[in-house]
């Protein structure tokens, strides 16, 4: 189990992370979204044991993860800072970590790398980007770590990789109960793997429910009213969005369908339609309730 | 059975569906085994803790059930289960149709000829 307690991590004395508490149990498969400069990143790079927290605690196991090697071999960070390519070959490379991480599998790395055609006698360094990027997935899936951390985790990999890749983890999660926590700007991604989701807003955890129930609580609403209604006619924190095309109103609000038809039904629409949203425009009414607009961001300006 | 992770409809309810919609077919007979949770999450590379969810409300409603060590299988007498959501989905299809200004005559009619071609 992961364990963030009151976790806070300044830049320059501005908070990248504020005062997080996160519970993450053991075989779950955990999503981070958000936008860019979230968290998201520094997040996992707390959870690795790459930061010192500048406040709080951050437990694998109960155990302090930074500045402990006991706890980090049970961890692999895979992004694009983990592995110094260096002079390296593949194979150097491999015996380098398999020196690190006892639970290391030599046929995993072998199979993978052969599956994918890594050169094994070629330096690393002399590796194109997605060279690379295979190489860290296949080192960190060949680790065999209970733990393991995705920055946004299906970059630079191709189609059959990704295939590839998913399948592990599906191996991984059943025969020895693997933990994972992603972060990808793919909902898409997120959505097939992830059965646990955590978005990040300005340093801050704004939600972290399963994804089930947070698909489940929130709706777009499409109905029509006997009386001319407006936006001021509908006062509920529980609505995100409202807007009206002729008679037809559209409304973005949380809750479950029967929470929805129940708040709706002294206004007796004439007529009453609730769609599931998919996790994109999850996030997106998400964020625009926070503040942050798809709309208000222009070529010029800068996204956050 | 097909899965479309963008689907608005949840993963494991998709799921849920295509194992009714298959035994209602009798594409599944009774007694079938059906592919464990590995194989169907490894197919639609889908999360498996999602396919073992389908997979214990498919057992509630006791459309399969499941033998330790051996795998799920699908259960004899569910119909009244399959046949109580397939009313549901009707009965959300015709609500559709009639704000859409279909009249009950045509909704019939159509009935009438759909069970024709079956």
């Amino acid at each position: 189990m992961i364990t963030l307690s009151g976790v806070t991590k300044l830049f320059d004395g501005v908070p990248a992370l504020d005062n997080a508490d996160l519970e993450i149990p053991t075989g779950v498969s955990y999503g981070l979204l958000g936008s860019n400069g979230a968290g998201k990143s520094t997040l996992l790079r707390l959870i690795s044991g790459t930061y010192r927290s500048d406040g709080g605690k951050v437990l694998i196991d109960g155990e302090e993860i930074f500045d402990n090697a006991r706890v980090r071999e049970k961890v692999f960070f895979i992004n694009d800072e983990t592995v110094q390519f260096g002079r390296f070959t593949l194979k150097e490379l491999k015996n380098f970590y398999k020196g690190y991480y006892p639970k290391f599998s030599d046929e995993v790395f072998d199979e993978l790398a052969k599956k994918v055609q890594l050169p094994m006698d070629k330096r690393t360094d002399k590796f194109s980007k997605g060279m690379k990027r295979q190489s860290i997935v296949i080192t960190g899936l060949a680790c065999r770590t209970d733990y393991l951390l995705l920055d946004e985790a299906f970059d630079g990999l191709d189609p059959t990789m990704r295939i590839i890749v998913k399948r592990m983890l599906v191996d991984a999660i059943l025969d020895r109960g693997l933990t994972t926590v992603i972060s990808s700007h793919n909902l898409k991604e997120i959505n097939e793997v992830c059965d646990t989701v955590a978005l990040l807003h300005k340093g801050r955890i704004v939600f972290n429910r399963d994804l089930d129930s947070v698909k489940g609580n929130i709706h777009k609403v499409q109905a029509a009213f006997p009386e001319n209604r407006s936006k001021e006619d509908f006062v509920s924190p529980n609505i995100l969005h409202f807007d009206k095309n002729g008679s037809v109103c559209h409304i973005i609000m949380r809750g479950d369908e029967n929470m929805i038809k129940e708040y709706l039904a002294p206004y007796s629409p004439m007529f009453l339609d609730i769609i599931p949203m998919t996790l994109e425009e999850i996030f997106i009414y998400e964020m625009e309730g926070l503040g942050y607009k798809a709309d208000e961001i222009t070529e010029g300006g800068e996204a956050l | 059975m097909s899965i479309d992770p963008q689907s608005r409809v949840p993963i494991y309810e998709q799921i849920y569906r295509g194992v009714t919609e298959l035994a209602a077919n009798k594409l599944l007979s009774p007694g079938e085994k059906l592919p464990s949770v590995r194989e169907l999450s490894k197919r639609y590379s889908i999360n498996p803790n999602t396919v073992a969810k389908a997979f214990g409300m498919l057992e509630r409603d006791g459309i399969i059930y499941s033998v330790p060590g051996k795998g799920s299988f699908l259960s004899g007498g569910h119909e009244d289960v399959i046949l109580s959501n397939a009313c549901r989905e009707f009965e959300e299809a015709a609500v559709k149709a009639h704000k859409s200004g279909l009249s009950q005559e045509k909704m019939i009619e159509i009935v009438k000829e759909t069970g024709v071609r079956k």
